[in-house]
């Protein structure tokens, strides 16, 4: 297909959050390609807090597939010009 | 409880001849492959417990981490064998040949899988995502007991239908396909499922683009890398504008608007605007902080972006066009209302999986 879908050209804002005992980022919002997946967002927070195994939600309630687009992921379930994503070192919500 | 189509999609099964990939074969004469039969709706990880007696005596030593490839492609574990099957082989195989690896996953490839709890794992997350499009949020998925969602998982397992049907009902995710069972179920329930009746159908979408010199589709090229296969997710509403059905056309024209006709959907739209609001907050860039070093600063990429907000000319109907939509293996007539496909062909996690070829002008990209 010629055409690149528009939506996912632009660039989504991503709210990060800790959840349990998951330590703070400094600079919680940042800008990623709505063309990239999930799994770029999932992959920054580990290289970030340094750990392998980390459980990534979006608004507190599922994990998405990491081959999931940001674009979709905002256009779905993001609000406030934002798409919320908890981070917790252990299972938070199932 | 279910209907005519859900029995069938539930007995659906590919029949697979899977062989042991040559690296592992360590006795002679080499293990003949294993013929077994693939639930549609199931995942290949889950198959091992067959598998594996097949080929344990022959394996060299190491821990096993199962995967499949098709023709040298890794199979993505998380995707229903039966769209494997739909989107990989145009021209239906059967019995499909895939090969099996125990030793060298490709963990730059596919994400890991270490056992069935990863694949369960998947499927309640995929669960609660498709409630979250659903209801706008996915409380009851979440709130769900313990002997519930054991039930849940040990009847999808085993392919009952019945059983998980009971079980998902309590979710009240009304998704089409169960609004008259749960209707019928639980007449003593107070709530009206038709209160609770949503308009947004939660899809998994896999558009294949084939280059244009291609005749016929089965002469397409084997797909070599998981590039040529757009995963979309996005929602569809299903509109009822003056009792006018809602056509899977219609479906596919929401999903895929840029095949069709050049006016943007409203909710892009949307999105568009709202997503201008967000940069207007002027946030580093993920990119640039992580892949660059942070101190290279060349983090603020605003002209970059509003030349991309631009709505541009993203039409290319000319140049693209759907050759092929399949969903469960069959290929339903454009015209049937969307509704009946919603109720009759979705996966047990309430997903609707729809498999599209395109095809391209050569040398034009890919989408996305």
């Amino acid at each position: 297909m010629a055409a690149e879908s528009p939506s996912s050209v632009r660039k989504v804002v991503v709210h990060l959050r800790a959840t349990g005992d998951a330590p703070i980022l400094k600079q919680a919002k940042f800008k990623i390609a709505g063309s990239d997946k999930f799994a770029k967002v999932i992959d920054f927070l580990r290289r970030q807090l340094h750990r392998d195994t980390l459980f990534v939600y979006v608004n507190s309630a599922f994990s998405p597939n990491p081959d999931e687009l940001v674009s979709d992921l905002y256009t779905n379930f993001g609000f406030d010009g934002k798409l919320v994503v908890n981070y917790a070192c252990s299972m938070a919500w199932g | 409880m279910g209907t005519e189509g859900q029995k069938y999609v539930w007995e659906g099964a590919i029949p697979l001849q899977i062989h042991l990939d040559e690296s592992e074969i360590t006795t002679l004469p080499a293990p003949p492959p294993a013929l077994i039969l693939g639930p549609r709706i199931g995942y290949l990880p889950l198959l091992l417990s067959l598998i594996k007696p097949y080929f344990s005596s022959t394996l060299p030593p190491g821990t096993d981490t199962v995967w499949f490839d098709y023709k040298g492609l890794p199979l993505k574990w998380y995707i229903p064998i039966g769209v494997l099957f739909d989107i990989l082989c145009l021209e239906p195989e059967r019995p499909w040949n895939l090969t099996v690896h125990f030793r060298t996953y490709p963990a730059d490839l596919l994400s890991p899988c270490e056992s069935e709890d990863t694949v369960k794992w998947n499927f309640i997350n995929s669960l609660k995502e498709a409630a979250y499009i659903i209801n706008g949020n996915c409380k009851n998925v979440m709130n769900m007991s313990q002997p519930d969602q054991l039930e849940l998982w040990r009847s999808f397992m085993n392919g009952h239908m019945e059983g998980n049907l009971r079980i998902s009902s309590k979710l009240k995710l009304g998704t089409v396909g169960e609004e008259s069972a749960t209707k019928k179920a639980t007449a003593h329930h107070q709530q009206s499922s038709s209160e609770t009746k949503p308009d947004r159908i939660p899809v998994r979408l896999y558009v294949r683009s084939i280059e244009e010199d291609v005749h016929d589709l089965e002469d397409a090229p084997p797909v070599d890398s998981w590039d040529k296969i757009s995963y979309i997710n996005r929602p569809v509403e299903i509109h009822m504008d003056d009792g006018k059905i809602f056509t899977l056309r219609d479906a596919i024209k929401t999903l895929l608007p840029e095949l069709f006709e050049d006016e943007p959907s409203i909710d892009e739209e949307m999105s568009r605007i709202e997503l201008q609001d967000g940069e207007k907050a002027l946030e580093t860039d993920l990119c640039d902080q992580d892949l660059e070093n942070a101190s290279t600063a060349r983090s603020r990429e605003l002209t970059d972006t509003l030349d991309e907000c631009t709505p541009s000319s993203c039409c290319s109907s000319e140049k693209a066009e759907v050759k092929l939509v399949r969903i469960q293996g069959i290929e339903p007539k454009l015209d049937i209302p969307f509704t009946w496909v919603v109720k009759n062909l979705s996966n047990p996690e309430h997903f609707l999986h729809i498999c599209v070829c395109v095809l391209v002008a050569q040398g034009q990209d890919k989408m996305r």
